[in-house]
């Protein structure tokens, strides 16, 4: 809006407000964003009352399954019988030293209170107390808390589980760790796929430094510029840049994961494809911004072509060029922890799986590892440009 | 000798940099070019070792067409041809050494140019280049750390490596401060009398040329208006070649 046009006949400045053009404009804002929220079905109601589903999930993730113990068992039986027959079965024989457990009687009908009291376990040890019928599955009943003198009472119902001429077998075992931690199995595995993801950043930006550098000479517009069949090929190199560029790492795997199938040379093929044309559009951008002094100085002086692109096109370049790659073997880290989701191998294979799994306190292992790679990346990157650029 | 021939330049989008250029250097002369700024002096140098192609005309340079080379044979004249620039063109990631040696590269093997290897007497010669340029001490550093006149000396050395029969200066101290500026023609002064180097030289300023030409021509609008000695020119000549409203300015 011009200074004219803000003033009215008078010739004092109209209030922003009052101009016709902007409340038009505010109307199609409302209009458009209005729409929006509706079809994205924003719900700001779900965002807090679905807050607490979230908080077993976090709580896990937060705590992930980093280390492990050892463990020891201690376990007690006794036998019950359901329904009550001619001879229940007897109670557990007495010990000085073993573990041993006593019920307040060993036959009985379903929803009955039933005392189990343990003598001689392990002081202060947790366990659980099973119910193991003659036919049908295993069940807890409840959790188990030794005192100081290793003993327990324990007020249940008698479950309701299939009766049957045989006796029903109750169980009480404590456990408790032994020895000093060691790393998780899970932690173990998740190291394994981190070392399979670094590879598979490294190897899909070797790749693809290997086929952009040349392919961004022939994407250079100043190189490029001499002859119809030149200028062909430069558009035929930029479009290629520019298709393949707009096509995400993901889809690429997807691609690639039928092709060779599923595992991390997908992956590889995947981020070097698109690292192609990412690198290739930002490198021979670099070239058409090079200075053209040296390389008329070094014409000048008898030098062929060759030579012209060795001594005067490379050394503007290369800088450029290292900054860019590892610019990109920093995204390619980011992205091939994700990249096995679809099918491209590494990390992200297993942190799906776990999820879907419901495995939180092992996703949370990969989900860490996935933050401390790329932040230790994204620093050394950040250090290494720094140096050279 | 080289002889300039109804030499003509017309730039794509039709701008008509020379016209029929026409004029005669003697083996060791020492010509400046001057003119305003658009005049075709940058026009009319490049077209002599061709890093600009000529539309018309014709460059005879010791009896050969320079107009007709190609290929290796035009890369043979261009390595008796050295250039200075305004904007000195040193690679600026490179070292010194390195920036002058590739004035070498037309003579040496190109593979094993290719691999960044010259032979041990060209990098002799390169220290000894810059030792008469006067900052052999600045040899190992890179282009971009030096001071503008000590880049465009770095601009000279490289030339200097040519061995050159043919000096073109273009605008070589339009860059610099006046104090500089006499220190780096005074540098192309000594190519000429004591390397018998021809010297083209196009500078903005008539005092400067005044001091060094041993002869003068002048472009305007692509068009030799003047030709002869700087000692011709008077006031009414500085009006045909600068314009009316134009006023000297000294640089002593």
């Amino acid at each position: 809006m011009s200074d004219q046009e803000g003033k009215d006949m008078k010739g004092r400045p109209r209030g922003l407000l009052s101009s016709w053009r902007f409340l038009v404009a505010l109307l199609v804002a409302v209009v458009v964003y209005a729409y929006g929220w509706r079809e994205t079905e924003i719900n700001i109601h779900t965002l807090i009352t679905g807050a607490p589903d979230i908080v077993h999930i976090v709580t896990q993730i937060v705590q992930p399954d980093l280390l492990a113990r050892d463990k020891e068992y201690q376990a007690a039986y006794a036998e019950f019988q359901l329904p009550c027959a001619a001879t229940p079965p007897s109670q557990p024989a007495r010990s000085e030293s073993e573990p041993y457990l006593v019920l307040s009687h060993t036959c009985g009908s379903t929803g009955e209170p039933l005392s189990v009291e343990g003598f001689n376990f392990r002081p202060n040890t947790r366990g659980t107390l099973r119910w193991t019928p003659p036919v049908g599955t295993q069940r807890s009943l409840q959790h188990i808390d030794s005192d100081e003198n290793g003993h327990f009472v324990l007020a249940v119902s008698v479950p309701a589980v299939e009766e049957s001429e045989q006796v029903q077998e109750i169980e009480a075992e404590l456990r408790w760790n032994v020895g000093i931690p060691y790393p998780s199995e899970t932690l173990r595995v998740v190291l394994d796929k981190m070392v399979e993801t670094v590879f598979l950043a490294l190897m899909a930006t070797t790749f693809a430094i290997f086929i952009a550098v040349p392919l961004s000479f022939l994407g250079a517009r100043n190189l490029m510029g001499g002859h119809r069949g030149t200028v062909i090929l430069y558009f035929a190199v930029r479009g290629f840049f520019n298709i393949v560029r707009s096509i995400e790492p993901l889809i690429w795997a997807i691609i690639f994961a039928v092709w060779v199938s599923i595992g991390p040379f997908a992956g590889v093929l995947a981020l070097g494809m698109h690292s192609i044309a990412a690198l290739g559009k930002l490198y021979s951008e670099q070239v058409e911004s090079i200075d053209p002094g040296p390389i008329e100085a070094i014409r000048a002086t008898g030098a062929n072509a060759l030579q012209t692109v060795i001594y005067a096109v490379v050394p503007q370049i290369v800088p450029p060029y290292l900054a860019f790659t590892i610019y990109r073997w920093d995204i390619n880290v980011r992205m091939s922890t994700v990249i096995g989701m679809v099918g491209g191998g590494g990390i992200g294979f297993l942190l799906i799986q776990w999820v879907n799994l419901l495995r939180y306190k092992q996703a949370g292992v990969a989900v860490w590892a996935i933050t401390v790679v790329v932040w230790v990346m994204d620093y050394v990157s950040g250090v290494v440009r720094e140096k050279i650029v | 000798m080289l002889e300039i021939q109804n030499l003509t330049k017309v730039y794509d989008g039709g701008t008509v940099a020379l016209k029929n250029v026409s004029f005669t250097v003697e083996d060791g002369e020492f010509l400046v070019v001057i003119g305003l700024s658009g005049s075709g002096k940058s026009t009319l140098l490049r077209c002599i070792n061709r890093l600009i192609e000529p539309t018309e005309g014709h460059i005879i340079w010791d009896g050969v067409d320079v107009t007709q080379l190609s290929g290796e044979e035009l890369r043979k004249v261009r390595r008796k041809i050295g250039m200075i620039f305004q904007q000195f063109n040193l690679v600026r990631r490179s070292s010194v050494l390195t920036n002058v040696l590739s004035g070498r590269l037309g003579y040496v093997n190109p593979w094993r140019s290719a691999m960044g290897r010259f032979p041990r007497k060209d990098v002799d010669k390169a220290l000894s280049c810059l030792e008469r340029v006067g900052i052999l001490n600045q040899a190992y550093k890179r282009a971009d750390e030096l001071s503008g006149g000590q880049q465009q000396r770095v601009g000279i050395a490289r030339a200097l490596m040519q061995d050159p029969r043919l000096i073109l200066a273009d605008e070589p101290v339009a860059s610099l401060d006046p104090a500089t500026s006499h220190s780096i023609l005074r540098y192309v002064e000594q190519l000429n009398k004591e390397d018998g180097a021809t010297v083209l030289c196009s500078l903005h300023f008539l005092s400067l040329a005044r001091a060094y030409a041993t002869r003068m021509i002048a472009l305007k609008d692509g068009e030799v208006v003047f030709q002869g000695l700087p000692t011709e020119i008077d006031d009414n000549r500085f009006k045909e070649i600068y314009g009316e409203d134009a006023i000297q300015v000294e640089i002593r």
